[in-house]
């Protein structure tokens, strides 16, 4: 079970312009917010490792690219619930300011569980190396592969998380994704951010973004 | 024996245990998913059934759980190949020693609002499985979540055959399913349907499961079906933690809540079935009839008729300029703030009527109730009088709506009655028939006691019908507010029913109405009004609600009440603005996001300048001077639309003082919105939607998930020549360009030499410049504060 009580403001700030310092009303507004939102979120995961070369899994250059030299791979995926999308949807239309402020901190929530998930992965696995998450939709991923990873997880049944026709995740603040495992360090592009001595201080990682997406188009 | 008979007869049933562990532990591979062994290995499944039957099981689940044409896509097998052959492998292994029931599991996609599945797309997944299914002996729905995709399924089994139904949906420890459905919501919709069982399954162990069952049987007649996991699986071996003897032991304890029919989700195996059946050949079934007063629920929240409960009257066009136009321009979003104020006034349930001349009311209805049921809990009163609105509206419905309503006229209840028995609803009783209203209360409640008579003739529960006895206009008939009282009190008394009755009618053509409604609501009230209609809005009339609800002792210590009234803000006196610096005031106002303020200083200006002098020379300079910091990343994205708002609410004041002084409207040209078919992150639309509306534009707005037939369609006939198209995701781009591609295409759309008369903007995350120029869009916006810009641009002011 995954308990965040803080959701990462910095993050969701960034997403909502990253003008600086929020001043007292923008404080106000968060507080408010992030209140509601830890009240709604339930944050669900599901993980399951599966040995490499495994066929279903790997459709595309990158992914092959990514999970290279990996032994093995964590499948996994993560929601925050349904409630969180009807606080927002509500909000939209008594409260736009907050249904903003919301929808950027159950943004920055949903990559909080994700973490935590890769947390319990290298608790679980302590002798091993990760990369970093890598989803359908990026690269040369097709997002047709959501399909897969929920059939794969029984994410519908297990933690209530699907998919529309167009493979939109549903509840939509919910992530698929897949981490290789290796025996061996994983170079620096594919490491996972949980497991980085730069986890602290780097630049990519402030902006939202990780070293390895450099090399994506 | 049929399934029926064996409910009548038998002390308990007995289910069978988990199909997908035995299928697990054989190690059998298949391809696509469990359902295609029925055909590559019928042998093996059959197996797995005869374990069950030998371990005493009466009644058999198909291995057919996920068998719909959604899930088995690129399976290449057929629902019909698979769900034939399951039914054939469950029959063969039950040898005439159990039943064989048709297992039908979610679609796999979330209705809408979560997901996009629609009512008849889930209904028509479940159709196709049911009719698949003719020689099973019953029909299974389990580890439901949604309870209007399990109405689906419901409508589905009741339209397409006549088979017994079991429904079975799936909780989470907090006591609510995935998508928020609470069991007492379950009992009471799925029981209004008409299954002939229902209960719990899957997910939690039978030690876990006391507080659901009990909720369950609280608000339900009908026998109890547990069918619980083996506890829960170890997150490494996989083994579940509740041992066969255990497991019996749990499922006893849960027996004097009403369970009849008993058996095994994941984890369980023919021992544990075996084990099962062993206890319960020790045990007697204790029907365990409903407590439960009248109650009505959406998806989520039950509302209990065991005091007075306000309905709110707002959503209904009668007599509302406003409304009417948001009918007719499909503005939702005010429809939708109208149920939200309501609540917050202290409605407990809303009257939806959507009636007007100019509009479909049977589509709008759909559109208005899946709407509100996406952004509210109270449960709705669906008000039409036409019985095909009350069909799509009902149907339409997440939980137990009430219908309003019938009345004493022949041709009402051959009409509306059946329907209210179809949908499990509860209705309103209007004390009229073919001769009006009776002038005496005794012609009133004889009326009363033909509905309730003809209701339960069809099986309608009397605690579901609620009697109007009719308020008339005191002006015209002083002697009519008595009778009316005196009606309600006995429909209260001698029939057992709930009262209804809309108050505010009593006061027309009176001085001081206010004071007339609420004193009138009180002496209702005081004869047993249950379900006062009212607008909860007029604080006299909810207060009055609330004071009642303290003085007769049905809100404890009086919480709810101090609730109220304890911390309201204490109105801050919205700072009547400092009168000589009402310039000042405006631009701090709008900058600063503070609303009351800005209006107030509107208003203030208003009795010195000209309004479009406020408008060109102070509002819209404060809201560039508001972008241009949000562009600089000055202020984030939140306070933009503060600003925005508050420039709104100053605008409202202008529009409002110019209609009164007969001038000219202050609007800068229409614009139609839509989020792209397939796609469903409608925040950056909603956001360009509410910046446009604070700079003075009109926005259509045609909501998400759009057919692109339906952008073309309202430019058309609103002869709209803007259109802001919104995507967020890369699946979702192809529908923006087919969307402008439709739009370019079509001919009134395009000027004599064949030219687009269109302007098409578009934006979203994965958007870049060059890609909405390669996709034939005219702009590109990076942010809402560029669609604004854009627009300017475009109309020229």
């Amino acid at each position: 079970m995954i308990n965040i009580t803080r959701v990462n403001r910095e993050e969701a700030l960034r997403y909502l312009g990253g003008a600086g310092e929020p001043d007292s009303r923008m404080l106000a507004l968060l507080d408010e917010a992030e209140d509601g939102l830890l009240k709604a979120a339930k944050p669900k995961y599901l993980c399951k490792i599966v040995e490499l070369p495994c066929e279903w899994l790997l459709r595309g250059g990158d992914i092959k690219k990514h999970l290279g030299g990996c032994e093995k791979a964590a499948v996994m995926c993560a929601t925050l619930g349904a409630e969180v999308d009807r606080l927002i949807r509500v909000s939209q239309i008594s409260d736009m300011p907050r249904a903003v402020v919301l929808d950027a901190l159950a943004g920055a929530m949903i990559e909080q569980v994700c973490c935590e998930v890769d947390r319990i992965l290298s608790e679980k696995l302590p002798e091993s190396f990760f990369t970093y998450r890598f989803s359908p939709g990026y690269g040369d991923y097709p997002i047709e592969m959501q399909r897969e990873y929920l059939r794969f997880l029984d994410a519908p049944r297990k933690i209530g998380l699907g998919m529309t026709e167009s493979f939109l995740l549903t509840p939509t603040k919910s992530v698929t994704a897949v981490a290789g495992i290796s025996s061996a360090p994983v170079p620096r592009g594919r490491r996972g951010c949980a497991v980085c001595s730069m986890q602290k201080t780097c630049a990519y990682r402030r902006k939202g973004s990780h070293c390895g997406f450099q090399n994506l188009t | 024996m049929d399934f029926r008979t064996l409910l009548n007869t038998k002390e308990f049933i007995l289910l069978d245990g988990a199909m997908g562990t035995m299928i697990q532990k054989s190690g059998a591979k298949y391809d696509h998913s469990p359902e295609t062994l029925n055909l590559t290995s019928p042998g093996l499944i059959a197996s797995f059934h005869r374990a069950y039957v030998d371990a005493g099981a009466d009644v058999l689940y198909t291995n057919t759980f996920g068998a719909n044409a959604y899930k088995l896509e690129g399976s290449g097998c057929t629902v019909a190949e698979i769900i034939g052959a399951a039914v054939g492998n469950a029959r063969s292994a039950a040898g005439g020693r159990a039943l064989v029931a048709l297992d039908i599991g979610p679609v796999g996609m979330l209705c809408e609002p979560a997901g996009t599945m629609t009512f008849e797309q889930a209904y028509g997944y479940f159709k196709e499985q049911i009719e698949a299914g003719g020689d099973a002996d019953l029909i299974v729905f389990e580890t439901m979540t949604d309870l209007l995709e399990l109405k689906a399924a419901v409508l589905a089994a009741k339209e397409n055959s006549d088979k017994p139904v079991i429904a079975t949906m799936t909780f989470e420890r907090d006591g609510r399913t995935f998508t928020g459905v609470s069991p007492a919501a379950f009992a009471l919709t799925a029981t209004g349907l008409g299954v002939d069982a229902l209960g719990v399954n899957c997910s939690l162990g039978p030690d876990e499961l006391e507080p659901v069952v009990a909720e369950l049987t609280r608000y339900t007649d009908l026998p109890l079906v547990v069918k619980a996991n083996a506890g829960l699986p170890d997150p490494n071996s996989n083994e579940y933690n509740i041992l066969p003897d255990r497991f019996a032991e749990c499922v006893q304890a849960l027996l004097p809540c009403g369970v009849k029919i008993a058996g095994g989700c994941c984890g369980t195996t023919p021992e544990y079935i075996a084990k099962l059946g062993e206890m319960l050949s020790s045990n007697k079934y204790t029907p365990v009839p409903r407590t439960a007063d009248s109650a009505v629920c959406s998806a989520s929240t039950v509302v209990e008729i065991n005091a007075p409960r306000i309905i709110g009257e707002r959503i209904n066009p009668t007599g509302k300029k406003i409304f009417k136009q948001a009918l007719v321009d499909n503005n939702i979003d005010y429809i939708l703030s109208q149920a939200l104020v309501q609540l917050k006034g202290g409605a407990e349930l809303l009257d939806v009527n959507v009636g007007h001349p100019e509009i479909d009311e049977k589509s709008m209805m759909v559109r208005v109730v899946k709407a509100i049921q996406s952004v509210c809990d109270a449960p709705l009163q669906i008000d039409s009088t036409k019985p095909e609105v009350l069909d799509a509206g009902l149907r339409s419905y997440s939980g137990k709506p009430i219908v309003n309503s019938v009345n004493g006229e022949e041709k009402s209840l051959s009409q509306v009655l059946p329907l209210v028995k179809k949908y499990g609803a509860a209705v309103v009783g209007l004390t009229l028939d073919e001769n009006g209203i009776p002038k005496t209360a005794e012609g009133r409640f004889e009326i009363a006691k033909k509905i309730v008579e003809r209701a339960e003739a069809l099986g309608i529960d009397r605690r579901d019908v609620f009697i109007d006895c009719l308020t008339l206009t005191v002006s015209a008939e002083q002697e009519a507010c008595r009778q009316t009282l005196e009606a309600l009190h006995r429909v209260k008394t001698e029939l057992g029913c709930k009262t209804v009755l809309g108050v505010s009618n009593i006061s027309f053509g009176l001085p001081n109405r206010g004071l007339v409604n609420s004193t009138f609501l009180t002496m209702a009230l005081e004869q047993g009004l249950d379900l006062p209609i009212l607008n909860p809005n007029i604080e006299v009339m909810s207060g009055a609600v609330r004071a009642f609800r303290v003085l007769s002792g049905y809100d404890k210590n009086a919480n709810d009440f101090v609730a109220a009234y304890n911390d309201a803000p204490a109105t801050p006196a919205a700072p009547a603005a400092k009168p000589q610096q009402g310039t000042a005031d405006l631009f701090t106002a709008v900058y600063s996001g503070l609303k009351n303020e800005g209006a107030a200083a509107t208003k203030l200006l208003l009795e010195k300048e000209d309004a479009m002098e406020i408008v060109n020379q102070r509002l819209i300079p404060a809201l560039d001077r508001v972008g241009a910091d949000f562009e600089n990343k000055k202020i984030f994205l939140p306070q933009l639309i503060q600003s925005a708002n508050t420039a709104q609410a100053c605008f409202d004041v202008i529009k409002s003082h110019l209609a009164k002084s007969g001038g000219a409207g202050v609007s800068k040209g229409k614009i139609i919105l839509a989020t792209v078919k397939g796609d469903i992150h409608d925040i950056g639309k909603n956001i360009v939607k509410t910046l446009l509306d604070n700079y003075g534009y009109t926005v259509v707005d045609l909501g998400r998930d759009v057919d692109p037939q339906l952008v073309v369609d309202t430019a058309v006939e609103q002869n709209i020549t803007m259109v802001g198209l919104s995507a967020l995701m890369t699946t979702t781009l192809k529908s923006m360009e087919d969307t402008i591609a439709l739009i370019r295409r079509t001919r009134e759309l395009q000027n004599p030499d064949g030219s687009s008369r269109v302007t098409v903007f578009v934006g979203g995350a994965v958007l870049t410049k060059d890609y909405a120029m390669k996709i034939g869009a005219d702009y590109y916006c990076r942010d809402a504060k560029e669609s604004v810009d854009t627009a300017k641009l475009v109309f020229g002011k």
